[in-house]
């Protein structure tokens, strides 16, 4: 029988999203151009060249390697594109995605990319082509509701305050914005240059679908360890259990 | 156990759910100042730059932080902030019910509202080295000590004074 990978424990909704977004079975619910995920990440106009780092794989002539041979490139190393990053902020106020989670989906699912998680931020680096795919597949997803995640390249602070009294989550630089009709509007790419037009990323979650989609355990929502006074040991918890006792125990041998 | 004295002033501090809009702010800040009884407020929340302050973009303007002119009591100033806490000191506990409601009636979502010590009341080496020897005692605690002096935002009576610069 072939191996399925499980990926993560446990029964809660929670667990149950961390395993879509690792394994990256994820349900798409909207479809962004690529051009105008191009114009939000703001490396280059849409419809320009990328630029290279160096010629194209072919034109080379690669070295005689059997890695080589067994790897296919991707097809922004086959261009040779240079390396760019899309980085991601999401609320803690039950956002779909959290940083490790998208990186565990860019480690296990994108090839080519090297994923950094930081406290408050995540960011992917690839080849051009293959950075603007892996950014526009993250868009699309489940793994962002416009509202509470957005693309960041600087100023990402807004993770951890409280949400800006339409839904929004709180950005110093004013990437996003509300409009009257409801949906949410990329006005600046991520680093904060305004844009040349408003770029439509449809309606936010409601609170209840958040909740519904977050990969977050929160006191307010679904704990890990169960409700306070009625405690329930998912097993994720005693997955966690376990790799902390072996974690601590690594390396301690008595004689 | 203590009786608590109706003649001391007290401090009160308003935490709202979620970052307030400038038109919901001003609001706010009109019902407190209609509830009568204030000595001094501080409104405090994350900076909104003028510009983008640092990055790949450094310097692009941030149109939407521009402007936001808000009205309390008939005077006119500018947010610097977007608006997360309030915390006041009211003349003494006969205003703290009316502020509550005030609360009540201007914040269309959940709030927090406690009393407790909030402002301090000797001077920091922050202060002297900005001010030098302090007279108006009601200053401290106003003041946020990273900011520069002339972005100071003094709220009385008689005047309204904002100098903020392009940053």
């Amino acid at each position: 029988m072939a191996y399925k990978p499980q990926f993560y424990p446990g029964s809660t909704s929670v667990g149950i999203n961390r395993r879509k977004h690792m394994s990256g079975n994820l349900e798409k619910l909207r479809d962004i151009p690529e051009a105008d995920v191009t114009a939000i990440m703001g490396h280059r106009a849409p419809g320009a060249d990328y630029s290279s780092t160096h010629p194209p794989l072919k034109e080379m002539g690669e070295p005689d390697c059997p890695v080589r041979q067994m790897v296919a490139p991707t097809a922004g190393a086959a261009a040779g594109d240079r390396v760019r990053y899309s980085q991601w902020t999401d609320s803690m106020y039950f956002a779909p995605s959290t940083p490790y989670w998208r990186s565990y989906w860019g480690a296990i699912n994108c090839k080519g990319c090297d994923p950094g998680t930081l406290s408050g931020r995540q960011i992917i680096e690839a080849r051009e082509r293959d950075i603007e795919a892996y950014t526009k597949a993250q868009y699309d997803s489940e793994m962002t509701d416009v509202a509470l995640c957005s693309m960041r390249g600087c100023t990402v602070h807004g993770h951890s305050l409280r949400l800006e009294e339409n839904g929004m989550q709180f950005d110093m630089l004013s990437r996003t914005e509300m409009g009257a009709d409801g949906n949410v509007y990329a006005v600046k790419d991520q680093v904060g240059i305004p844009l040349d037009r408003k770029v439509n990323l449809g309606k936010p979650m409601t609170e209840a679908e958040a909740k519904k989609r977050t990969t977050i355990f929160r006191a307010d929502g679904i704990a890990m360890c169960g409700e306070v006074g009625a405690r329930k040991y998912d097993e994720a918890v005693e997955a966690l259990h376990h790799m902390w006792e072996l974690r601590s125990k690594w390396g301690f041998r008595p004689e | 156990m203590v009786t608590e004295s109706d003649t001391e002033s007290i401090q009160v501090e308003i935490v709202p759910s979620r970052f307030l809009m400038p038109a919901s702010a001003q609001k706010l800040l009109n019902e407190i100042y209609g509830n009568g009884g204030l000595i001094r407020i501080m409104i405090h929340g994350p900076n909104l730059p003028r510009s983008v302050p640092y990055g790949p973009g450094r310097g692009a303007p941030i149109d939407e932080n521009r402007d936001l002119l808000i009205e309390v009591g008939g005077q006119a100033f500018e947010l610097c902030v977007k608006v997360g806490r309030i915390r006041l000191e009211l003349e003494n506990a006969k205003y703290f019910d009316g502020l509550k409601a005030a609360c009540e009636r201007a914040l269309p979502i959940s709030f927090q509202i406690r009393r407790g010590k909030f402002f301090h009341t000797r001077q920091t080496i922050t202060d002297y080295a900005k001010f030098g020897k302090v007279e108006d005692t009601r200053i401290l605690g106003l003041i946020d000590p990273r900011a520069k002096k002339d972005r100071l935002a003094i709220l009385s009576e008689e005047k309204v004074t904002i100098d903020d610069e392009e940053r």
